[in-house]
């Protein structure tokens, strides 16, 4: 792929100015967050190492959005060109996921795929992976290989640019000026770098291994008290489902506004006790352990069924969000524990 | 903008009947022609309130209006209940898979029904003797609580029974004193002799508990699982697969349904709750 260099990032980002809002990464606290870039403030962001807590569907499928207007439609509000900075690599798998439920062809979501074709992907390696990383047990990596315009990588002296699409080729030929050409040295210590986060969530994860696809586990180990007995911590903060980025379900509501009636979107989680509940009462998922085991099974076994693709990216992020003890790797570790033991005694 | 999946179609509740002391019929006229297969079903919008899933129980051959009949069960449908006719409303739709008539042809059509249930099977059951030469017979069971429980009495009673290839035998769980037919659950006047069950088809609708039990007489009978199509109630919201709610399994019950074989679901667990 072809890579340009930068040795500062202020010049950057502020040739964004003028041509689109930038989010960037904010440390907030012990967090990171997406911002609005203000050129003109003194620090305008913080390099995030790993992934913000925020998930990226923030900017594709927001918190609450509208639906429809009727009896008179209206046309929704233009969406303008937008730029985020220091996506990662599981990030843009959610992306990949996320298309796969809104931009399905039968029934495309106007509302995502007019944001998806706005938004201008700026993504960052990641390097020292958090606590909770795990992408490597879900196919991920610590650098992203499609799904940007534009990918940077930090090194001792600047930053290596890598051009991932027309979109980004199309910018960096716009502001030349800020280009140079990167020199053998910092490429050879950017995958320097990238071999070495690689190698430490190799490390990280070293418990992570198991004995076959997480898919076949998590089939074979269906009838597991696992889930009733992992699910003994949760509190139902739906806090997992609320940062997941892969997560997409949502709630249709009806408001009465004074000239209009407006049909309306909103989050929604499968851990909430009536997520599933029928006029008159009925509910598959009463107990929270089979609210849990539809959520894991959602992601590993029944969407990778259907659109061919995991739908955990393993970012960690569930692990870092919630108020109870729920960790979805020691329930995948639990599960093929148990799958090799009733090996054993069969 | 691509269209907007989210827009009702505005429609208006032209006529409201009471079918029984918990059903209401009502005829929905949307402002555009809409078509739909029998056993599809619309989002129901009534505005500012929200939005519920029904299966029409009109012929699809009028695409100029459509009946859907309503079972006061919970919010929505209370409010529903309270409307009068001129009522506006929107409709989405239609959503899912419909009955596989084309898979019919030639074949005994075994139809059970409880209660609201009745409301698809309608609209099947006017699709199909529309061209019942097509069918070997439609042969129907259904049950209801009590006598007056029943919907499209008129019909049900009188005509229905008398169209050739039509075989029609009713049920109440609780007679009053002018009942004169059978008493007992719908399962109790299903016989195995009923179709030939080599060259039938079963169609079950109805109260998830009557279907369990319906579904484990006819497969009983020796009535392969593939050969037994459920229409399953599940929260269907969004109609397309993709808010979640619906799901049994891999299963949207929106997108891939609402219309199951029991072959495709019977694996998974709690189906009827």
């Amino acid at each position: 792929m072809e890579t340009v260099f930068i040795s500062e990032l202020k010049p950057f980002l502020d040739s964004f100015a003028g041509e689109m809002d930038l989010y960037v990464p904010k440390k907030t606290g012990q967090h990171f967050v997406f911002n609005r870039y203000d050129p003109a403030a003194e620090t305008g962001m913080d390099f995030n190492n790993i992934r913000v807590c925020m998930p990226v569907k923030e900017f594709l499928f927001p918190l609450r959005d509208l639906a429809a207007v009727f009896p008179e439609p209206v046309e929704p509000e233009e969406i303008k060109p937008f730029a985020v900075f220091g996506l990662k690599e599981c990030d843009l798998r959610s992306i990949d996921i996320l298309d796969k439920v809104f931009a399905e062809a039968e029934f495309e979501d106007a509302f995502y795929i007019a944001r998806r074709q706005k938004m201008f992907i700026v993504s960052s390696d990641c390097f020292e992976p958090g606590e909770s990383c795990f992408c490597n047990v879900i196919e991920g990596k610590a650098y992203p290989d499609h799904g940007f315009d534009l990918n940077v990588a930090r090194v001792t002296d600047g930053f290596v640019i890598e051009i991932g699409s027309r979109k980004g080729r199309e910018f960096v030929g716009k502001h030349s000026e800020l280009f140079t050409k990167p020199s053998d040295e910092v490429l050879a210590e950017r995958d320097r770098i990238r071999a070495e986060t690689l190698e430490q969530l190799e490390r990280n994860n070293a418990d992570m291994k198991f004995d076959m696809p997480i898919r076949d586990i998590m089939n074979k180990t269906y009838d597991s008290d696992v889930y009733d007995e992992e699910a003994k911590t949760c509190v139902e903060c739906q806090a997992c489902t609320r940062v997941c980025p892969t997560c997409h379900c949502f709630y249709l509501y009806d408001t009465k506004q004074k000239d209009y009636f407006a049909k309306m979107k909103m989050w929604d989680s499968c851990m909430r006790m009536a997520y599933a509940q029928v006029a008159g009462g009925a509910n598959p998922r009463k107990v929270l352990g089979d609210r849990l085991k539809h959520r894991l099974m959602h992601k590993f076994v029944y969407f990778l069924d259907r659109y061919g693709l995991q739908m955990c990216i393993g970012c960690g992020r569930c692990v870092d969000a919630e108020a109870g003890e729920v960790d979805i790797r020691a329930v995948l570790k639990k599960l093929n524990e148990e799958l090799k033991n009733t090996k054993v005694t069969k | 903008m691509k269209p907007n999946l989210y827009q009702p179609i505005n429609s208006e509740i032209t006529d409201i009947t009471d079918e029984s002391p918990t059903i209401k019929s009502y005829v929905v006229v949307p402002a555009e022609p809409f078509k739909f297969q029998t056993g599809q079903f619309v989002e129901l919008t009534l505005p500012g309130e929200g939005e519920a899933p029904f299966t029409p129980s009109s012929s699809p051959a009028d695409t100029e209006k459509m009946e859907i009949s309503i079972m006061k069960a919970g919010r929505m449908t209370a409010l529903l209940h309270d409307c009068k006719a001129g009522q506006k409303v929107g409709i989405r739709g239609p959503y899912g898979n419909g009955y596989p008539i084309e898979d019919f042809l030639g074949k005994e059509v075994y139809i059970v029904g409880g209660g609201v249930g009745l409301a698809p099977i309608r609209s099947l059951f006017l699709t199909l003797v529309d061209r019942i030469k097509d069918f070997k017979s439609v042969v129907c069971r259904y049950g209801a609580r009590t006598p007056e429980d029943f919907i499209y009495k008129k019909a049900l009673f009188g005509p229905w029974q008398k169209i050739n290839g039509v075989d029609i035998k009713l049920t109440v769980d609780n007679a009053d004193g002018q009942w004169k037919g059978n008493v007992g659950v719908v399962t109790t006047i299903l016989e195995p002799d009923d179709v030939n069950i080599k060259n039938a088809v079963a169609v079950v609708c109805g109260p998830p508990i009557m279907m369990k039990f319906a579904t484990l007489k006819l497969l009983e009978f020796g009535f392969a699982a593939k050969d037994i199509y459920l229409s399953m109630e599940k929260n269907m919201s969004c109609g397309f697969g993709k808010c979640g709610h619906c799901m049994i399994g891999k299963y949207y019950v929106c997108k891939d349904g609402p219309v199951f074989t029991y072959e495709q679901i019977k694996e998974y667990p709690k189906i009827w709750d």
